[in-house]
């Protein structure tokens, strides 16, 4: 261990980076080259390929990064569509250039993009389904009621785009273009700290809070950008229609969209990509099959969901099959902690005065003091029910309590606000590890740091300097933090891979990423072996020596009493003991009500 | 025209009301939302349709036939499409099964059967004299129905032992388990009882809405309001919500017409999701960490 | 209903078997078959009609085929099912311009896939043949390849406004459509016409078809004092349900309208029979019963139809002597003047007074509307025979 950066840069780019762009540059190959076989036909069927793929990219961040089931998505394509159209044949005022006419309909897809995705905010899921819906047969209904502007039922003809993108093979070269432009930024942002953030809303959206990912702003980005990709996309669609009128914007397009995603899986860009491609594509060769066309998607997405539920990106993500080493072993290195949290900081106590918290009529927590000091492993025990974890979801914002306060040093942590705890470098870990099980190791750590980025949305969108330079530091800081672990080796694995105790170090990860001030732990030795709860020991007081506050909930007494400065002991809501170990030890009722010794 | 009001929209409402009580009894058992609510409805009138007008069966036996269906359809809802996915709940991936089998059946549907409005037959012969004629059946068949299903659910649920296992489901499905209560079969009954009663939804008011496939989206949706405003899981909610949007949407007809009824009830809809995620009469879930 | 449509569908598949086995044989030799492409919506929403229409294509191009063909070549139909959708029929129409290289396009039949696939088929300059009413489909300047064999919406509204105003000698007309496409460009072409025509259309609006109840709507139409309803859909649902209000109302206007109103689907969704009474849509001189009889010619053709065993019980006659009509028409030009499209367009600039089952067809390099307005009429829709109805009272005949 001469030099302890060697082993960090192990395995985080390398061979992986031509595996992963060879699939596009294939695409970009053929895109490129089609034209060579000068058959129009085939163009068209590419165009729509591409445009559907223009809105599709926008919509994969939506359904397949942020799990929002945005059914209805077709309204960006009808409206970007009409206003396209209307715009360049003069329907509104004089005409516009069709160029500026299609970027008026990105803008209006980016507005109505955002107002759709505003009840996603508040909304579950099948209610923002039944919304997204809803407002597409909104905007359908008041295309044809809108004579003067929308041309009503006749409709209204759709943009000639002049040189360089005239119809043929120029149009087919803007759409490709456009199509490739679209698949660079979101592809962008997919590996942003915004699209991990976005996984992890959909798969683990409590750990995505903790890691202080905010969600409505988030969101709010990721519908403006799908929005502004449908609107362009109905731009163009309108010119490939030549004309448009209600009767183009079907349910069975907007179901198209999404279930070409999904075939292509969650979380992927090539995979909807292809999903996309295959069904626009597919009703062209089986012409007799063309009236099952949308029950055969329909009969595909159930496939899909209750057989591969990763879609095409699973089946040609053969990197993840290869098989993982059998007997691996987690060896963390605390002597790396100092490099991952920089400096000693002056450290602040995590108080809380007076809780009280009731579910109905339960008391859940019922009045508890407690004072967790920098430099110092607080442990928190009791039995089942007595209100351990309880305590931590208080601290951690995701409980409002009743009454009483948490402070760090002298701030006042806002109740119920859990985005709100990582700015103050409050990090945690959950009871049973919140992971995101299709991402990588590596991923998964990266989301503990989103708070570190620096660089805005659009930003990560055009792979501008600071994102990349935040990719790269967070890049950097996760693959320490694997190191001070002990499972750098398995960074680009995808993280459902991992056994159960590897799960834990890679919360321990994660959460180290904010260079906690306070670091909560929830029973993290549960379901580890001997000599892995001895590692983690030396890991968590090494964490602790380095300046941050450790409180710790466990059942494993020993752990407790090899570790911790302070043990503080729950019953029934309240504070049944607190002192050193040793004073806990002899604690005469916790000993007979808890120890059992 | 106060009275057509009145009529029709109770009866519209009740039919809502009943598709709203459809994805409430299978809320309850799996708290999961079904996109196969709308299409029980839409079959209820086409399979009624079909078997009395084109396979010419007496309307009783036809009845019996088209909830039996319904039935059916909600065990195999729930084996093919719910139970495989129930595991993963937080994950949402029921919203995209039961879509896929509902556009399933709405495709069989609409390339065996048509996608044309068809007529359904008048059920009762009665004179049009008679008391029972003053108010064309059309209007107090799904009234009729809507009542005996609530009436039938309050006895279910209070009165008798499996009703009350139903409700230990729907309270903490995990405890009802623990207690023995066999869980997966329960859940099956309850989707066999919404398909009963989806079904019945769209029976009785076919003579209004007719045989037509279209009516699976309407109903998907309008059934959806009742829910969402009197809160999920309610039953007497989603009737209180589906009179009213069907009261609502039939005054909204009368006074501004058109396309303009279909927008308002958009409106409210969201409007009222917005300010009341929980619907008007329910209460907040609080959350799980 | 069931049986009938399964015999349809499979037709059809049968049809694109056949289309499948001859796809790559380029059209040289004069001895090659002619291509036609063909853009029917034979399934999906609204495809009664082209159901229709494929019935005498299909026999059009069976008998010419018996019979040797055009000039020893025979005719190949290329169909492609577009389902009403114009994506579909976009994507149709580049295949057959630029892969099949057809002679000619016959399609598509409704009005947002006919307007997308115009422009497209006129910038690969290939000839079409129009079913299609909608008026913006024909434009010398723009699309100076396209022909209409048939009225145009224009025409059709004319049809039924002159037997409103002039023969009936109605003045205060209520004027309602569906939300569809169709529906709102007929009213909002329809109006005006009437006015000029000095009408006074007390009530105006286009209404959701899906919706149920239409009392309200009827009620305003009547409370406005209107002695007629001329409804623009082609819906059968809303139709019926403007039959069936106006029987449970009481209220005893004609009703005169769009064909729909006349078939069978609007039929099955009368509450009672007699609520079909007073109902009058267009239709077609040459294919009416006038004082009970066919004219010969027609008379003639339904012999025919009959021997050649075509299912007449749920499709009308004009439909199949307009697709019948279509081949002919395209058989003879391709006879006179080849397939080059130049010639094509030449000799159809040149059509007159073509005498065909459905109508007198009539072009010039000026007008490419080829239906005489004298033949667009209205009839009486219950009085249905043979696909075919009486002549509405009123007309000389």
């Amino acid at each position: 261990m001469t030099d302890t950066a060697a082993p960090i840069q192990a395995r985080a780019g390398g061979t992986g980076w031509l595996e992963g762009k060879l699939a596009w540059i294939a695409l970009g190959l053929v895109g490129l080259l089609l034209p060579l076989l000068d058959d129009s036909y085939i163009g068209v069927i590419a165009q729509r390929a591409y445009i559907y793929w223009v809105l599709g990219a926008g919509l994969n961040l939506v359904v397949g990064y942020a799990g929002q089931i945005a059914i209805g998505w077709v309204s960006m394509l009808t409206l970007g569509a009409y206003t396209t159209a209307a715009l360049a044949a003069g329907n509104v005022g004089e005409p516009w250039h069709p160029y500026l006419a299609l970027v008026a309909g990105g803008v209006m897809g980016a507005v109505f993009g955002v107002v759709v995705g505003l009840p996603a905010l508040r909304l579950r899921t099948f209610y923002f389904a039944m919304t997204t819906l809803g407002f597409a047969t909104i905007v359908t209904q008041v295309a044809l009621a809108w004579k003067s502007v929308t041309g009503g039922g006749v409709g209204t003809p759709g943009p000639v785009f002049p040189w360089p993108f005239d119809p043929g093979w120029g149009f087919y070269y803007f759409c490709f273009f456009l199509a490739a432009i679209a698949t660079w930024m979101t592809a962008n942002i997919a590996s942003s700290r915004f699209g991990r953030g976005l996984i992890a809303i959909r798969d683990a959206e409590v750990a995505a809070e903790a890691s202080g990912v905010a969600k409505p702003k988030l969101l709010m980005m990721v519908f403006l950008l799908a929005g502004a990709l449908g609107g362009v996309a109905g731009g163009l669609f309108s010119s490939l229609q030549s004309y448009i009128t209600p009767d183009a914007f079907t349910f069975e397009m907007s179901v198209l969209f999404f279930i070409g995603i999904l075939i292509g899986g969650r979380g992927s860009i090539l995979g909807p990509a292809l999903g996309t491609l295959l069904l626009t594509v597919l009703p062209e060769f089986a012409a007799p099959l063309v009236q099952w066309s949308t029950f055969l998607y329909a009969a595909l997405l159930l496939l899909i969901v209750l057989v591969i539920p990763g879609g095409i990106a699973d089946l040609i993500d053969y990197k993840n099959r290869r098989p993982l080493e059998q007997h691996r072993e987690i060896a963390p290195r605390p002597e790396l902690l100092p490099r991952l949290l920089d400096e000693r900081r002056d450290g602040e106590v995590l108080s809380l005065k007076g809780i009280e918290l009731s579910f109905g009529g339960v008391r859940a927590i019922a009045g508890i003091d407690l004072e967790i000091r920098p430099g110092e492993v607080h442990g928190l025990i009791g039995p089942n029910g007595s209100g351990k974890t309880t305590t931590l979801n208080v601290i951690s914002g995701y409980y409002a309590p009743q009454k009483g306060e948490v402070r760090l040093g002298t701030a006042m942590l806002p109740p119920g606000a859990p985005h709100l705890r990582a700015p103050h470098r409050i990090a945690r870990t959950f009871q049973t590890p919140r992971l995101i099980g299709a991402a990588s190791v590596l991923e998964n750590v990266m989301v503990g740091g989103t708070i570190d980025g620096q660089g805005s949305f659009a930003e990560s969108l055009l792979t501008l300097p600071r994102h990349r330079r935040d990719e790269i530091q967070l890049r950097e800081a996760a693959m320490l933090a694997l190191a001070v672990v002990g499972l750098e080796s398995l960074a680009g694995v995808r993280a459902d891979r991992l056994q159960h105790s590897e799960l834990r170090f890679v919360e321990i990860a994660r959460a180290l990423m904010l260079r906690p001030a306070c670091l909560m732990l929830d029973e993290p030795a549960a379901g580890l072996s001997a000599e892995e709860i001895r590692r983690l020991g030396a890991l968590i007081k090494a964490v602790s020596r380095a300046g941050t506050a450790v409180l710790l909930v466990e059942h494993h007494a020993d752990l407790i009493f090899d570790i911790c400065d302070r043990v503080t002991v729950l019953n029934l809501g309240k504070v049944l003991a607190a002192g050193t170990p040793a004073e806990i030890r002899s604690h005469r009722e916790v000993v007979s009500a808890y120890l059992g010794a | 025209m106060f009275q057509s009001i009145v009529s029709y929209g109770l009866a519209v409402g009740a039919v809502y009301a009943l598709i709203g009580i459809t994805y409430n009894v299978m809320f309850s058992a799996s708290r999961v939302f079904s996109f196969t609510a709308g299409m029980l409805g839409m079959l209820g009138g086409v399979l009624g349709a079909l078997f009395i007008n084109t396979l010419g069966m007496n309307a009783v036996l036809a009845f019996v036939l088209v909830l039996a269906c319904g039935a059916a359809l909600g065990i195999v809802t729930e084996i093919l499409t719910v139970r495989p996915v129930l595991k993963s709940v937080e994950q949402h991936l029921y919203v995209l099964s039961t879509l896929a089998f509902a556009l399933m059946i709405q495709q069989v549907v609409a390339i065996e059967y048509g996608t044309e409005a068809y007529p359904f037959p008048v059920l009762i012969p009665i004179d049009a004299d008679s008391i029972w004629g003053v108010v064309d059946q059309k209007f107090w068949l799904p009234v009729l129905a809507c009542a005996v299903t609530i009436a039938g659910l309050e006895f279910l649920y209070r009165k008798t032992l499996i009703g009350r296992a139903f409700l230990a489901i729907a309270e903490d499905s995990y405890a009802a388990r623990a207690l023995g209560l066999p869980e997966t079969r329960l859940r099956m009954a309850s989707f066999a009882l919404a398909g009963v009663i989806g079904a019945l939804a769209g029976f009785t008011g076919a003579q209004m809405l007719l045989a037509f496939i279209g009516n699976q989206a309407i109903l998907n949706f309008y059934g959806f309001v009742p829910v969402a405003l009197g809160g999920m899981g309610s039953n007497r909610g989603a009737v209180i919500g589906g009179l009213a949007l069907g009261l609502f949407q039939q005054a909204a007809n009368f006074l501004v017409g058109g396309i303009f009824a279909a927008v308002a009830v958009f409106a409210v809809f969201i409007v009222v999701l917005l300010l009341r995620p929980e619907g008007l009469a329910g209460a907040a879930t609080a959350r799980r960490v | 209903m069931l049986i009938k449509r399964r015999l349809v569908l499979s037709g059809s598949a049968a049809g694109a078997v056949s289309l499948a086995t001859g796809l790559s044989a380029p059209a040289i030799a004069q001895s090659e078959p002619i291509k036609i492409g063909y853009l029917p919506a034979l399934t999906g929403p609204s495809s009664s009609t082209g159901v229709g229409i494929n019935r005498g294509v299909q026999l059009g191009v069976e008998e010419i085929n018996n019979k040797g063909g055009v000039n020893g070549r025979k005719l190949e139909l290329i169909s492609r099912d577009t389902q009403s959708d114009p994506t579909k029929a976009v994507n149709a129409v580049a295949e057959l311009t630029q892969r099949q290289k057809v002679a000619m396009i016959f399609g598509p039949v409704n009005s947002g896939e006919a307007l997308a696939a115009t422009p497209l088929i006129a910038r690969d300059k290939v000839p079409m043949l129009h079913p299609c009413w909608v008026d913006e489909l024909i434009d010398v300047k723009k699309y100076p390849m396209a022909f209409r064999i048939a009225p145009t919406n224009t025409q059709i509204g004319g049809g039924a406004n002159h037997y409103v105003v002039d023969v009936l000698k109605l003045k205060k007309i209520a004027v309602v459509s569906d939300t569809t496409g169709y529906g709102t460009a007929s009213v909002n072409t329809y109006v005006p016409m009437l006015k000029a025509k000095g009408a006074e259309v007390v009530y105006q609006n286009h209404v959701d078809a899906a919706n149920p109840d239409l009392k309200p709507e009827l009620l305003r139409m009547q409370s406005a004092g209107a002695q007629v309803i001329m409804p623009w859909s082609v819906n059968a649902g809303f139709l019926s349900r403007i039959c069936n209000t106006r029987g449970a109302m009481g209220w005893d206007v004609p009703i005169v309208g769009q064909t729909t109103l006349g078939s069978g689907q609007t039929k099955a969704l009368l509450e009672k029979p007699e609520y079909w009474n007073k109902v009058y849509s267009n239709n077609f001189r040459q294919v009416c019963y006038v004082n009970g009889k066919l004219l010969p010619k027609a008379a003639e053709y339904v012999e025919r139809l009959k021997k050649a065993k075509v299912e007449f019980s749920d499709t009308l006659l004009w439909w199949v002597a307009l697709g019948w009509d279509s081949v002919m028409m395209m058989a003879e030009t391709f006879k006179t003047a080849g397939t080059k499209a130049e010639d094509v367009v030449g000799y159809m600039n040149k059509v007159k007074g073509w005498p065909g089952i459905y109508g007198t067809v009539t072009w010039t390099p000026e007008q490419h509307n080829g239906f005489p307005d004298s033949e667009v009429v209205m009839c009486e829709v219950n009085s249905l025979k043979d696909g075919a109805f009486n002549i509405a009272p009123g007309y000389s005949s």
